[in-house]
């Protein structure tokens, strides 16, 4: 096992993931996991690989900056751990969304909320346009529950941080979102 | 993961679309409560619901509080109290429907339906008593709901029910006079009765059904206007496409409703029987049925064309609820009840829609002629012709049609009528030729069920 994560940011272009993966079938690696998102017009990409056994993760780097450095690739390579199974935990996922005017520390200040109460955030999505548009400007948290989280606690917390920045909050559990959208 | 759009799409249904459950139900038998004593008889029926129903309030706040849905009305429907109960006289189905009403006040909910008999095919005794106590009963509880089921397209209709009903229905709007009549609106009568509806005033509990079950009603008349209006502002669609969007936002609101039906049920440890998907009403902005017609280019509801955009507004709901669940039941469809929407009600102050209109529009709607004012003067003869023809739209179509007809004390066709909180307020609507006194109705008997009602 030589598990390594990758990361790649650029200016998005067509042919980031087409190249990037090409480049690293061509140094041994196996795709095990790919994700990539546009975040305005940047390109950002996750590969987790099974590399060569024996291969350092910066070889790895410096391999493929050197295959992709006409192209503007910024590159990070970092070996993974072992697998350990994680700990079975009963939990609930709750989507928690707020709209309303943009401000500094938005993110920050509801994310320490959510991080002193223990809750992890799996899934984070802001989109700050401006304007008065409530709908511009959004910010929604998945947040997995667990048994350990003062739920009802962290839920009023975020509740009041919300009113005192002047923002509509509302937490619902992610089935909802599940069966208003998905078939 | 969800992409932005999709949230905010789901938070808009709540926030700004009135997407809500409108009631969670839970059916109760009282067949194990039968007692020839009304003592003992009324004992285990509190013992019953109480013992089912004493967290459903919580759990159903509980639940909505998760969802981010609210649970509008938490309501409690019981077995025909004509069949329980038959061995007791009318003063005493009054004394049982005090006891629910106390019952309903101990659990926190709303409405218990079930003051009900079932009479299609014949009058029982004590089917009598009860629909001799409906006036009473109504008239001096606040948390009862009753019905009468008078025709199927399997038994045909019942007209000396029908009489029976039209004499009960003036005679609990006299004795709330002060009110407007306001017992009528608790008080439906029926063509093919769903066993498994959510929704009052109408909702009772089937014999054929488990010993307790919850059953939900979803609305959502505000969720399909918007959808409407949103897709007609990006481009002209046909009918076509817009019964499509219908259906895909029924679709959607129905599974909204079974998810929540299934965990107060979990949670309860009840059985889950149905999700009713009906476009209910209230008297508010933005959740009004009526209003669905003016996103369709209807200027009101009530014009010509109102007919064909209402059969295409409940079949288009039908099949997104059937496609979302295999447990839709109850009524399913569109209601039209004047008073409790807001547009309904403007277009009838206005003239646009008419008592013949609604009545042929009831031929295409999930229910009928619900919560209309009529001059509380109109004879027992009209009325009960009034509620024989809307019995017969349901029989020979093979449909559930109901009449929950107010005939307001002392006012006239064109005077208002306040009912208040969801029954709303409305002009009481002009009925032609409401003097006479036609003997058809008198002649009593039974109308034959329809050639299409032997399939055996």
């Amino acid at each position: 096992m030589n598990k390594m994560i990758i990361s790649v940011l650029a200016k998005d272009r067509p042919g980031i993931i087409a190249s990037v993966t090409s480049d690293l079938c061509d140094l041994g690696c196996n795709l095990e996991n790919v994700n990539q998102m546009i975040l305005q017009n940047q390109f950002a990409g996750f590969f987790v690989i099974q590399a060569p056994e024996g291969v350092a993760a910066d070889t790895i780097r410096q391999d493929l900056t050197l295959k992709e450095e006409e192209h503007g690739l910024t590159i990070h390579v970092r070996s993974l751990e072992e697998d350990l199974e994680p700990p079975v935990v009963e939990k609930e996922i709750f989507l928690i969304t707020t709209s309303g005017p943009d401000q500094k520390g938005l993110v920050a200040q509801l994310s320490g909320i959510i991080s002193s109460f223990g809750a992890n955030i799996i899934n984070l999505k802001a989109v700050f346009m401006g304007g008065s548009n409530p709908n511009d400007n959004v910010m929604s948290y998945q947040v997995p529950i667990t048994n350990e989280i003062d739920a009802p606690a962290l839920f009023a917390a975020l509740k009041k941080k919300a009113k005192d920045l002047d923002l509509d909050i509302r937490i619902q559990h992610k089935n909802i979102f599940d069966v208003t959208n998905k078939i | 993961m969800f992409e932005d759009q999709e949230i905010i799409s789901t938070i808009e249904m709540v926030k700004n679309e009135k997407l809500d459950v409108r009631a969670v139900t839970l059916g109760i038998s009282l067949f194990d409560c039968i007692s020839h004593d009304l003592n003992v008889f009324k004992k285990n029926i509190r013992k019953k619901i109480i013992g089912h129903a004493a967290q459903l309030v919580d759990t159903c706040d509980q639940v909505g509080d998760k969802y981010g849905i609210k649970v509008v009305n938490k309501r409690i429907s019981i077995s025909p109290i004509a069949l329980v109960g038959a061995c007791f006289s009318s003063e005493q189905m009054v004394e049982i429907a005090h006891e629910l009403n106390d019952i309903a006040k101990t659990v926190g909910v709303d409405f218990i339906g079930g003051f009900s008999a079932l009479v299609e095919k014949g009058i029982a005794r004590g089917d009598q008593a009860l629909i001799d106590a409906i006036p009473q009963a109504l008239a001096t509880t606040q948390r009862i709901c009753a019905s009468v089921n008078v025709a199927t397209t399997k038994a045909g209709i019942n007209m000396d029910a029908v009489l029976s009903m039209s004499r009960a229905i003036k005679k609990a709007a006299a004795l709330t006079a002060d009110e407007d009549g306001l017992a009528c609106a608790k008080l439906c009568v029926f063509s093919n009765i769903p066993q498994d509806m959510p929704f009052m005033a109408g909702a009772y509990l089937g014999v054929g059904q488990a010993d307790a079950v919850i059953n939900v009603g979803v609305s959502g008349p505000g969720v399909v206007k918007r959808a409407i209006e949103r897709n007609l502002s990006q481009q002209r669609l046909s009918l076509g496409r817009i019964a499509e969007i219908i259906k895909r936002t029924a679709c959607k609101v129905t599974r909204v409703g079974e998810l929540i039906g299934r965990e107060v049920a979990d949670i309860l440890d009840i059985r889950f029987g149905v999700v009713d998907l009906s476009l209910a009403p209230t008297p508010t902005v933005g959740d009004s049925v009526g209003e669905i017609f003016q996103a369709l280019g209807l200027s009101h509801i009530g014009v010509p064309g109102s007919t064909a955009a209402l059969a295409m507004l409940n079949d288009a709901v039908k099949k997104g609820g059937a496609f979302a669940s295999s447990h839709v039941g109850g009524l399913s469809g569109a209601f039209i009840p004047v008073s409790e929407d807001l547009h309904i009600a403007e277009a009838a102050r206005k003239g646009f829609l008419s008592v013949e209109k609604l009545e042929a529009m009831t031929c295409v709607c999930s229910v009928g002629l619900d919560m209309v004012p009529v001059p509380g003067d109109i004879t027992e003869q009209v009325l009960a012709g009034m509620i024989a023809d809307e019995m017969a739209i349901g029989m020979i179509n093979a449909k559930t049609t109901a009449t929950r007809i107010i005939p307001v004390p002392g006012k006239k066709a064109g005077d208002s009528v306040m009912f208040g909180g969801l029954l709303g307020k409305a002009t009481i609507m002009d009925v032609p030729h409401l003097y006479l006194e036609d003997i058809f109705v008198e002649y009593g008997g039974h109308i034959p069920a329809p050639i299409h009602s032997l399939k055996n």
